[in-house]
């Protein structure tokens, strides 16, 4: 059963279904995966009265950028696009380094307590946010950044996942190349950016936008954390338009979208790196 | 255009917030509010215009209702928090009995201008810590083309209002005429609307807590009666069942969906309700039984009591209720004045006037007493007992004795503290 | 590919091979430093920003402290309170629950997909990019896209099953069935990430192991059981770890698409947490079951860890 059905020769036959049926069942999974983001682009397109209607619609009764304009006219949406943006990258930029660095110590170098050191920061992922939300705020207003963007930059960049991912990827680093670099004579850090990190590519692309993605939608911490409307953030306005006195789906698909595009965009772009990251990172 | 979001980034790095600790830059006067989007607009002009008299800034952040609890608290608890905020008449008490807010005394002209029930729902052991902005309560809103078929006359006036009996009789009616998938009403107890159960309750001649306000006395024959008649709503399926008190689903929504004949809104619900239906819609009074009853709607206004701008915060107090500014607001809001020279007066309603007069007199059910048990310190915590044990009342099958007894048990742990 | 022997005399060479014990200590101390220096900024800020929050967390809950105002140390009287309350429990049981429905089902269906994505298909791109956008909305975005699904009366999937002439569940006021509305909305973001991270996975099996098990007469099933599942087991290890924190601790689903009812049927321990600490404002006791929930995750972790153990490259 080698070459048959367009599988590539070089492919072993992992399912023994005919093409035909795999493409069915790959095609079904899609469409059932497809269906809810559907019916948010339908909705956000369609007149507000068309979700209370009895019979299911494929297609808006009528198109209509209403939503969408009511939702440019209520609030600064570019803004607060451009203030996720700054904030999210922000925030990435520094916990990625962090992650790195740290993530190469943990890999890469033995100090007394690394691993005690290494389990606190990993159990840190499995803090709940309800637990430590109304300290971190007090730490926060404490700390006088209450208000400004750090006061969400800081405790984003307080992050252990990307330890425990940076880590299991460079502990595939052969030690062998990082040896041949010291008898050459490069010091630790000339090591760590000239041979380590330009290996780590696909893991800082899976870190950028996991990181960046998570901040992009982060909606409660800054909500509490700033105080000027000014400095507010896209996923807000999900939350307004949630939180009106009246239930309008409309608009808040059109805002749900809106906020997503960038998010789909970005992910399409980065679709290759995200996974090759995944697959040399240790996590195999 | 995203340059602006690149330059307010570059402002919030460097401290775009004001600074901490004693909260405020002298010169602007921040407020924090929820609001419909009528609300948003009138708030924004008479805060606007209170800015170009005194020559301030009135620094306006509208959050949604859901989060503005959080943020205030969170800004209390950081010392940088808003000049002034609005907040429920019952859970005014929950702040000033912690000291957190103004006395406002200074501020407040005469105090016999306000209907008493409200001028006392902003008081904590005699002192005032508000001002009552604005009231709203529930009537009924119907549909006349799906009530007509039934046969169904519609009082007219508060005497005549439907007894429960009545009301029962008109909910089978509507039952049996109504298509599919249409309900005869639906109530409005959901989410932080749970303490509006309590409108039977007063309408059996019952009471939440004693005159002490110290012990819950809903273990009576009136509450079983509430009760159980509320309860009926589910079990003859006269509302729809995801309706109940945690429901996510609100009863303007409900109506506006075209899947009831009438429903129980408050006023501030009509701008919405106008801008979405396209069918006749009336109004009329909520049942009653021993007596007539309504609910403590509305909100009001209040200063902290750490501003920085505290002058400047009791003034906009004082500017927000003066008689023009209230009226302004009301006629844009179609929401109730909490002044008693306005009461009964033609405030200009700019959204169905035709139907607020029964709003105006559905407001005048609502005794001293009523307000007294939902205005305590504990509230919020009471209105979440209420919420959790009529949830498995209506929807579990916990039977109406042992509801009562939870709630009553809840609400005696809640105001022990 | 330098053989063991070469690099340890690399290493001999390069620490001079009979160096003192004071200069092989200051080398040491030396590397201790750059570790450190490397490790330190990140650990300080989870300390800060983490630990110091849990630790006041902790802190908090033995005390009755509301959101304002001074608190009173009451011991273990929150504690108490938790564990004869008959919401918490059900809470437990519910996210169990949730947790058990969630995970195996999510990784299962991404390790199906991505067996099935991982053979030549037309427009398999296609396929895949669909699957796995979901991950990219956010947690707030989900929840409103599952209200707008499961709406009782106007959802879109009582509206399909009505198409074809079935009668939709009650997902809002029947408990069983809004814990099943909870449950599919996570798993359809779910599924995709596990189908990349398996996607990944497979492309590290060797595919001379298929070969040889062909050659041993073994079926394509036997293939995926032998082969492919115990490959995979590093993968699986690491989903299911990060699967469960994320189901232990769903919030924004609840809050925006039940508000953990109808009753309590969708209360979980997260929500449970939320409803005293902000809603009731009785941060002690709030503190309390964020805590509960906390160890409980550790427990659970550190479990699958132990039984995982040498599975994982370098696992602690």
């Amino acid at each position: 059963m080698a070459a048959r059905d367009g599988v590539r020769p070089s492919r072993p036959p992992r399912v023994r279904l005919g093409l035909l049926a795999r493409t069915v069942v790959a095609a079904l999974a899609a469409l059932v995966v497809f269906v809810p983001m559907y019916s948010m682009v339908v909705i956000a397109f369609s007149p507000r009265r068309d979700v209370f209607d009895r019979e299911l619609r494929l297609l808006p009764s009528s198109w209509t950028t209403e939503n969408f304009r009511e939702l440019f006219a209520d609030y600064p949406v570019w803004l607060w696009m451009g203030n996720s943006f700054t904030v999210a990258a922000l925030t990435t930029v520094l916990t990625v380094a962090l992650n790195l660095s740290a993530g190469y110590a943990f890999a890469k170098t033995r100090f007394r307590g690394d691993t005690l050191v290494f389990l606190l920061l990993l159990s840190t992922l499995m803090i709940p946010l309800q637990a430590v939300v109304i300290p971190q705020f007090r730490l926060v207003s404490e700390l006088g950044i209450y208000g400004t963007f750090w006061a969400v930059i800081l405790p984003g960049a307080a992050s252990a996942f990307g330890i425990f991912l940076a880590r299991q990827f460079m502990t595939a680093i052969p030690d062998e190349l990082l040896e041949a670099a010291r008898i050459d004579g490069a010091g630790e850090l000339a090591i760590f950016f000239r041979i380590v990190l330009p290996l780590c590519r696909p893991l800082i692309a899976v870190l950028t936008l996991l990181t960046f993605m998570y901040h992009w939608n982060d909606f409660l911490w800054p909500l509490i954390a700033l105080k000027e409307r000014e400095l507010y953030r896209l996923p807000v306005a999900l939350g307004f338009l949630n939180g009106q006195y009246e239930t309008n789906y409309g608009g808040v698909m059109a805002a749900t979208l809106v906020s997503s595009i960038p998010m789909v965009v970005l992910f399409l772009l980065f679709q290759r790196s995200f996974v090759a990251g995944f697959a040399r990172s240790g996590i195999r | 255009m995203t340059a602006g979001g690149w330059l307010s980034g570059c402002a919030g790095l460097t401290g775009g917030g004001s600074g901490g600790g004693g909260g405020g830059r002298p010169g602007t006067l921040s407020v924090i509010t929820w609001a419909s989007d009528a609300e948003a607009a009138v708030f924004r002009d008479l805060a606007d215009r209170f800015g170009s008299e005194n020559d301030v800034t009135v620094d306006l952040q509208v959050i949604p209702f859901e989060e503005v609890q959080t943020t205030v608290d969170a800004q209390l608890q950081a010392g940088d928090p808003p000049d002034v905020f609005r907040v429920t008449y019952t859970d005014l008490g929950r702040y000033s009995t912690t000291g957190q807010l103004l006395d406002v005394t200074p501020y407040v002209d005469d105090a016999a201008a306000f209907i008493p029930a409200f001028w006392q729902a902003v008081q904590t052991d005699g002192t005032p810590y508000g001002v009552p902005h604005h009231t709203d309560t529930t009537a009924i809103v119907y549909r006349p083309d799906l009530l007509q078929p039934a046969g169904i006359t519609v009082p007219t006036s508060l005497d005549e209002a439907w007894s429960w009996e009545e009301f029962a009789e008109v909910s089978d009616a509507l039952k049996a005429s109504l298509p599919q998938g249409v309900f005869p009403f639906v109530y409005d107890w959901q989410q932080f609307g749970a303490y509006r159960w309590l409108t039977w309750l007063f309408e059996a001649g019952g009471r939440l807590l004693d005159d002490d306000l110290a012990t819950a006395v809903v273990q009576s024959p009136e509450g079983l009666k509430a009760l159980e008649f509320t309860q009926r709503f589910f079990t003859e399926q006269w509302v729809p069942r995801n309706t109940s008190v945690k429901s996510t689903t609100y009863p303007d929504a409900a109506f506006i969906g075209e899947r009831t004949a009438m429903a129980f809104v408050g006023d501030f619900l009509l701008p919405g309700i106008e801008a979405e239906v396209d069918f006749d819609y009336q109004a009329t009074f909520q049942p009653r039984d021993v007596r007539a009853s309504s609910d403590l709607g509305g909100n009001a206004l209040v200063a902290t009591a750490e501003s920085a701008n505290a002058e400047l915060a009791g003034e906009f107090l004082r500017f927000m209720v003066t008689e023009d500014a209230m009226t302004e607001w009301c006629a844009r809001t179609t929401e109730l004045p909490t002044l008693q020279s306005l009461v009964g007066q033609d405030l200009g309603y700019e959204v169905r006037p035709d139907l607020m007069p029964v709003f105006v007199e559905q407001a005048t059910t609502l005794t001293e007493e009523d307000v007294a048990q939902v205005t305590v310190p504990a509230f919020s915590q009471v209105n979440t007992v209420l919420l959790d044990q009529l949830e498995l009342a209506f929807l579990g099958d916990q039977s109406a004795e042992d509801t009562l007894a939870a709630i009553a048990e809840g609400v005696d742990a809640a105001i022990a503290g | 590919m330098a053989s063991e022997v070469g690099v340890g005399a690399a290493r001999v060479a390069r620490r001079g091979g009979t160096g003192t014990g004071r200069t092989r200590r200051t080398r040491r101390s030396r590397s201790t430093a750059f570790s450190w220096a490397m490790a330190g900024p990140n650990t300080a800020v989870v300390a800060l920003f983490l630990l110091l929050p849990l630790g006041w967390a902790v802190w908090l809950s033995f005390r009755d402290a509301g959101t304002f105002g001074p608190t009173r140390f009451t011991g273990l009287e929150n504690y108490r309170r938790m564990f004869s309350d008959e919401v918490f429990w059900q809470a437990v049981v519910n996210t169990a629950v949730f947790t058990l429905a969630t995970v195996p089902t999510s990784i299962l269906l991404g390790l199906g997909l991505a067996v099935l994505l991982d053979s030549a298909l037309p427009a398999q791109r296609v396929w895949r990019t669909v699957i796995y956008l979901p991950i990219v909305l956010s947690g707030l975005a989900t929840a409103l896209i599952g209200s707008l699904l499961f709406e009782q009366s106007i959802g879109i999937v009582n509206k399909l099953l009505a198409a074809v002439g079935v009668t939709g569940p009650d997902w809002q006021t029947d408990g069983a069935w809004a814990m099943a509305s909870l449950v599919l909305v996570t798993v359809w973001v779910r599924v995709g990430f596990s189908m990349v991270i398996y996607l990944a996975g497979l492309q590290d099996v060797p595919r001379d192991l298929y070969e040889a098990a062909r050659l041993d007469g073994a079926g394509a099933w036997q293939q995926f059981r032998q082969v492919t599942v115990p490959l995979v087991r590093p993968t699986t290890f690491f989903l299911v770890v990060l699967n469960v924190i994320y189901s232990f601790q769903v919030f924004d689903l609840v809050y925006a698409m039940t508000n953990g009812g109808p009753g309590f049927a969708t209360t979980t321990l997260p929500f449970f947490a939320y409803q005293y600490g902000f809603e009731q404002r009785q941060q002690g006791y709030g503190s309390a079951i964020g805590l509960v929930l906390f160890l409980v995750v550790l427990a659970f972790t550190a479990l699958q860890w132990r039984g995982q153990r040498g599975a994982v490259q370098g696992g602690a």
